[in-house]
C-alpha cells in the first residue's frame, strides 16, 4: 500500500514536470513579437567567420554590410552611386585624384566621430593589411586628409575608384579607436561600424543578434526592424520547414525542388532577381586536343545550353551571353554559340577528330546538385560525338588542387566554377580568370594571350575616366574569349531567397551578391 | 599504453590531413586571396617548413594545450572546443540517461515475460532502434512534431525569443543545469523542449542496446540457483527482479552503456547538423566539409581521449564485480 502511494506520488510529480516542461509547446512556431520588432533569417552558412572588417571576405559580408558602411553604394540599374558616408565626390580630369566630401553627422557605434581622419585610417588599414580583398586598393597611391570632412585619394592609374569605394568587401569605414585594438579584438566577436545595426550578441558559428543603432544617421522614421537575428540553419529541409511555418522571415539556398514546391504556398514568396554571380566552365587549353581552338569550339557547340536552364536550373537561372553577366556593363549582347551537334561534328572533323576518339575528364564540385546534373547532361552530348567522358565529383579544395597541378597533363580537361565580382567591374572576371598567370591561381583554363592581356589592362585603366571606352574594350576582350572558346558560359545566376509573404521592400542589389541591407525591409 | 594510443592517433591524423589534396594556406588567406597573400599565409601558419618539423611543432603546441587555429572559424581550436563541447556532452548525457530509464525496465520486463507478446514487441523495438539510421529518425521526428503538429521546435538549443532575453546563464555550459541552479525556469523549459527531439534520436540506439543487454543478462541470472532459492524463501517477484537480479545484471549493462557513449558521441555528427545543435558534432561536420584540418585534429584528439576515458571506466566497472578477476 505504501509502495502504491509512492507510485501515485511519483506519477503525479512526473505529470506535473512534464506538463510544466511541455506547457509552452503548442503554437511553437508562431512569432510572438510585434510586426517590425524582429526579423529572423535562417542562413545556409554561419553568420560570421572573420570579424575583422579589413580581412573578412566570405559569408559574413551579409551581416558586415549592416554593421559597417562604405563611402558609396553602387546602383547597377541606373549605373549610379548612392551617397552613404560620402555625400559627394569629384575626380580630376586625368582620373588620378579623387576628392570625397564626407557626411558630417555620423558617429561610430562606440561614439567616436566619423571624420576624414577616421576614413583615412580605415582605408589605409584595409589596404595595408594585405588580407581579404585588400587587393582592390592596389591602384591607390596615397590618401590625404584635406579637412575634417574631406579626403583626397591619388591613384597610380585612373581606376574606377568610385566602384572600389562602394565594394562590399574591404571598403568598410571603422572606428579607429576600436580598430586600434587589432584583429584579435575583432575576432572575439566585436564590430566598430557606423551602420544601422550594431551587434547585440552572438553564438560563434551559430547565431547572431543585431539591434538598431539608435544614433544612426539615416534615422528610424518609417518602417524598419528593431532587431535582426541571423541563424545558421545548415539543413535544407529545416530551412524550408522554418519558412513554411512562419518561424523564419527569410531563408536562402533552398534546393530547386523546394523552390518549385513552395511557389504556390500562400504564406511565402520565392524572390528572384538578376545577379552578377555566374557559372563558367574552362577547358584545359594546355593539353591535347583541348589546345586546339577548333576542338574547343566544337565542344562549345555541343553544350546543351537551353536544357541546363530548363531542366537543371528549372528556370532559376538565365542563358549567359559571355563572360560578363547580362545587365552589367561590358556584357556581350548575344551568345556566340548555340547547341548544334552538326556544327560540332563538322568542327571536330576539321580539327582531325571526325569520330571524337579522345578522353575527357570533367570535374565538378561534389554535393552541388546542379553542377552534377549539368556535367551529366554535357557528358551525354559529348558521347554522341565519340568523346569518352569521365565525370569526377570532388570537394572544391581537391578540385582546385588538381587544377593547379604543376603538370598540365595531370589536371582536369574541363571544370566549372561560380564567380561574382568584388568590385563591380568586368576586371573582376577578366583579370582573375583570363589574364595570363605565372603561377596558376584562378585562370583555370590556363589561357594566355598577350593581346588579350593588353586589352584587359587598358580597359582597367580606362574605367576610371572613360567608362564608354572601357566598356568597348571589355566587350572586345569578351569576344576574344568567346571566339577562342576558352570557356563554356553555363548560367547567369539569379539571386533567390524564400521569404515570408508579409515581408516588404525585400530586394538584393545584384552588385552585392549574398548581401542584404536589412534596414530597407519591413513587415506589413 | 594510453599515451601511445594517443600519439598514434595524433600521428595518423596529422599524416591524413597532410595527404588530403588541399591547401590550408589558401583557405586561411581567403576565397580569392592573391598568390602573394597565400604565400604570406603559408609562412604565418608554418606550412613552409618540412613535415617532420611541422609535426614536432604541432606536438609541442599540443602539450601546451594549443591546438592551432581553425581555418574555418579563425579562432583557436581550443576555444572552439570549449564553446561547443558542453552542448554535446549535455545532449549525450541526457540521451544516455533516457536510454537507462527506458532500456533497463524494457529489458527486465522482456526477460520476465520471455517469449510472450511484450517480449516480442520489446525485442522488435530494440532491434528497430539499433537498426534505423539516426538521420532518418531525426527528419521523421522533425516532420511530425514540428511541421505537422507544431508541437516541438525544429532545432537549436533555445528559441529566438529566449536568445533575445539576453540572460542565458553560462556557468558550466550545460544549459539545463545552469538554468536550474540560477532558478531560470523559463530558459530551462525552453532548453528542455529543444532537447527532446535530438535526445530521442540519439537515445534510440542505446535504448535498444541497453534493453537487449539487460534482457539477456537477466535471463541468465533468473536461471541461477540463488534466484530459485530466493523464490523458495517466498520473496516477492518484484523484489527479486528489481533488486537481487537487476543488481547482478547491471555490470554488463553498465559496460555496454559506457562504451556506447562513444558511439553516441559519433552519432551526434549527423544529428547535431540536422537539429542545428551548436555542439561538437556540428562543428566537426562543418570542419570536415571545409577540410579544416586543425579543427578535425582537435576533435579527433578529443574523441580519442573520450574513448580512452570510457574504456577505463568500463574496465573499472568490470573490476568492481567480485566475480571478475582481472
Amino acid at each position: 500500500m505504501l509502495l502504491g502511494k509512492k507510485r501515485i506520488a511519483l506519477l503525479l510529480a512526473f505529470v506535473l514536470v512534464l506538463s510544466t516542461v511541455l506547457g509552452g509547446c503548442a503554437g511553437n512556431s508562431s512569432q510572438s513579437s510585434a510586426k517590425n520588432d524582429l526579423l529572423f533569417m535562417g542562413s545556409y552558412t554561419a553568420p560570421v567567420i572573420d570579424w575583422d572588417p579589413s580581412i573578412c571576405y566570405s559569408v559574413e559580408s551579409l551581416v558586415m554590410n549592416n554593421f559597417y558602411e562604405t563611402l558609396l553604394r553602387y546602383e547597377p540599374s541606373t549605373d549610379s552611386f548612392t551617397p552613404i558616408l560620402a555625400t559627394d565626390y569629384t575626380k580630376s580630369e586625368d582620373g588620378l585624384t579623387w576628392t570625397f566630401n564626407l557626411r558630417h553627422d555620423v558617429k561610430f557605434h562606440d561614439g567616436t566621430v566619423m571624420d576624414a581622419a577616421a576614413v583615412k585610417y580605415s582605408l589605409d588599414r584595409n589596404k595595408d593589411m594585405n588580407k581579404g580583398a585588400s587587393f582592390i586598393w592596389a591602384p591607390v597611391n596615397e590618401i590625404k586628409v584635406v579637412d575634417e570632412d574631406t579626403i583626397d585619394i591619388t591613384l597610380k592609374y585612373p581606376a574606377a575608384l568610385d566602384l572600389i569605394a562602394a565594394c562590399g568587401y574591404s571598403a568598410f569605414i571603422m572606428s579607429p579607436t576600436l580598430a586600434e585594438q587589432g584583429t584579435d579584438w575583432f575576432q572575439l566577436g566585436n564590430e566598430a561600424g557606423t551602420g544601422p545595426y550594431k551587434l547585440e550578441s552572438q553564438v560563434p558559428g551559430d547565431q547572431l543578434i543585431m539591434t538598431q543603432n539608435e544614433e544612426y544617421w539615416g534615422g528610424w522614421d518609417g518602417k524598419h526592424f528593431k532587431k535582426v537575428v541571423v541563424k545558421n540553419v545548415g539543413e535544407n529541409a529545416s530551412r524550408r520547414q522554418m519558412v513554411e511555418n512562419g518561424e523564419a522571415d527569410i531563408v536562402n539556398s533552398l534546393q530547386v525542388e523546394d523552390l518549385i514546391a513552395l511557389k504556390d504556398n500562400p504564406n511565402v514568396t520565392v524572390y528572384t532577381s538578376s545577379s552578377y554571380a555566374n557559372t563558367i566552365g574552362f577547358f584545359n587549353t594546355k593539353v591535347k586536343p583541348f589546345d586546339n581552338k577548333l576542338v574547343r569550339q566544337a565542344l562549345a557547340y555541343a553544350f546543351p545550353y537551353d536544357d541546363v536552364i530548363k531542366y537543371v536550373a528549372q528556370g532559376y537561372a538565365t542563358r549567359p551571353t559571355g563572360v560578363i553577366p547580362q545587365g552589367m556593363w561590358g556584357a556581350l549582347d548575344k551568345p556566340l554559340y548555340e547547341y548544334d551537334l552538326e556544327k560540332a561534328k563538322a568542327l571536330l572533323t576539321e580539327a582531325g577528330y571526325p569520330d571524337g576518339g579522345f578522353d575527357m575528364l570533367i570535374t565538378y564540385i561534389s554535393g552541388v546538385e546542379d553542377r552534377k546534373k549539368t556535367a551529366e547532361l554535357y557528358k551525354s552530348e559529348l558521347e554522341k560525338l565519340g568523346v569518352k567522358v569521365e565525370l569526377r565529383g570532388m570537394p572544391w579544395d581537391q578540385m582546385w588542387e588538381l587544377a593547379k597541378s604543376p603538370n598540365p597533363e595531370d589536371r582536369q580537361d574541363y571544370l566549372s566554377i561560380a564567380w561574382w565580382p568584388d568590385v563591380v567591374t568586368p576586371a573582376s572576371w577578366f583579370q582573375s580568370l583570363y589574364h595570363s598567370e605565372k603561377d596558376v591561381f584562378f585562370n583555370l583554363g590556363y589561357y594566355s594571350n598577350p593581346k588579350l592581356d593588353t586589352i584587359i589592362e587598358e580597359a582597367d585603366k580606362a574605367s576610371g575616366i572613360d567608362r564608354a571606352k572601357a566598356t568597348e574594350l571589355y566587350k572586345e576582350a569578351g569576344t576574344i574569349v568567346a571566339d577562342e572558346a576558352v570557356s563554356i558560359f553555363v548560367t547567369d545566376g539569379k539571386s533567390i531567397y524564400t521569404i515570408n509573404k508579409s515581408l516588404k521592400n525585400f530586394s538584393e542589389n545584384p552588385a552585392y551578391p549574398y548581401i542584404l541591407f536589412f534596414y530597407d525591409f519591413y513587415k506589413e | 599504453m594510453s599515451l601511445i594510443v594517443l600519439m598514434g592517433v595524433v600521428f595518423i591524423t596529422f599524416v591524413i590531413t597532410r595527404v588530403v589534396p588541399s591547401d590550408p594556406a589558401a583557405k586561411w588567406a581567403g576565397a580569392r586571396a592573391t598568390p602573394q597573400q597565400v604565400a604570406a599565409a603559408r609562412i604565418e601558419l608554418g606550412l613552409d617548413k618540412p613535415y617532420p618539423e611541422q609535426f614536432a611543432n604541432y606536438v609541442t603546441n599540443l602539450v601546451q594545450g594549443n591546438l592551432g587555429y581553425s581555418l574555418r572559424t579563425r579562432n583557436p581550436v581550443m576555444n572552439d572546443l570549449k564553446v561547443f563541447i558542453p552542448a554535446t556532452v549535455e545532449l549525450v548525457l541526457m540521451a544516455t540517461l533516457l536510454a537507462l530509464v527506458i532500456g533497463i525496465p524494457l529489458g527486465i520486463y522482456s526477460a520476465k515475460h520471455k517469449n510472450r507478446i511484450f517480449d516480442h514487441v520489446s525485442r522488435f523495438f530494440s532491434i528497430g532502434a539499433v537498426s534505423l539510421p539516426g538521420f532518418w529518425i531525426a527528419l521523421a521526428l522533425q516532420l511530425v512534431f514540428y511541421s505537422y503538429l507544431d508541437f516541438l521546435p525544429l532545432g537549436g538549443r533555445v528559441s529566438i525569443e529566449t536568445s533575445l532575453m539576453g540572460n542565458i546563464p553560462n556557468i558550466t555550459g550545460f544549459l539545463l543545469f545552469d538554468s536550474l541552479i540560477t532558478g531560470n525556469l523559463v530558459i530551462f523549459q525552453d532548453a528542455f523542449r529543444h532537447m527532446i527531439l535530438p535526445m530521442i534520436t540519439i537515445a534510440l540506439y542505446p535504448i535498444g542496446l541497453v534493453a537487449r543487454m539487460t534482457r539477456s543478462a537477466m535471463l541468465e541470472i533468473l536461471g541461477e540457483d540463488y534466484i530459485t532459492a530466493e523464490r523458495s524463501y517466498g520473496l516477492s517477484e518484484r523484489l527479486i527482479l528489481w533488486v537481487y537480479a537487476l543488481k547482478n545484471s547491471l555490470g554488463p549493462t553498465s559496460t555496454v552503456v559506457t562504451l556506447s557513449i562513444g558511439y553516441t558521441l559519433m552519432s551526434t555528427f549527423l544529428v547535431e547538423s540536422i537539429f542545428n545543435w551548436p555542439g561538437i558534432g556540428k562543428y566537426v561536420s562543418n570542419s570536415i566539409i571545409a577540410l579544416d584540418y586543425p579543427a578535425i585534429m582537435g576533435v579527433t584528439i578529443f574523441s580519442a581521449l573520450c574513448y580512452m576515458a570510457l574504456n577505463l571506466i568500463a574496465d573499472l566497472i568490470i573490476s568492481l564485480d567480485p566475480r571478475v578477476r582481472l
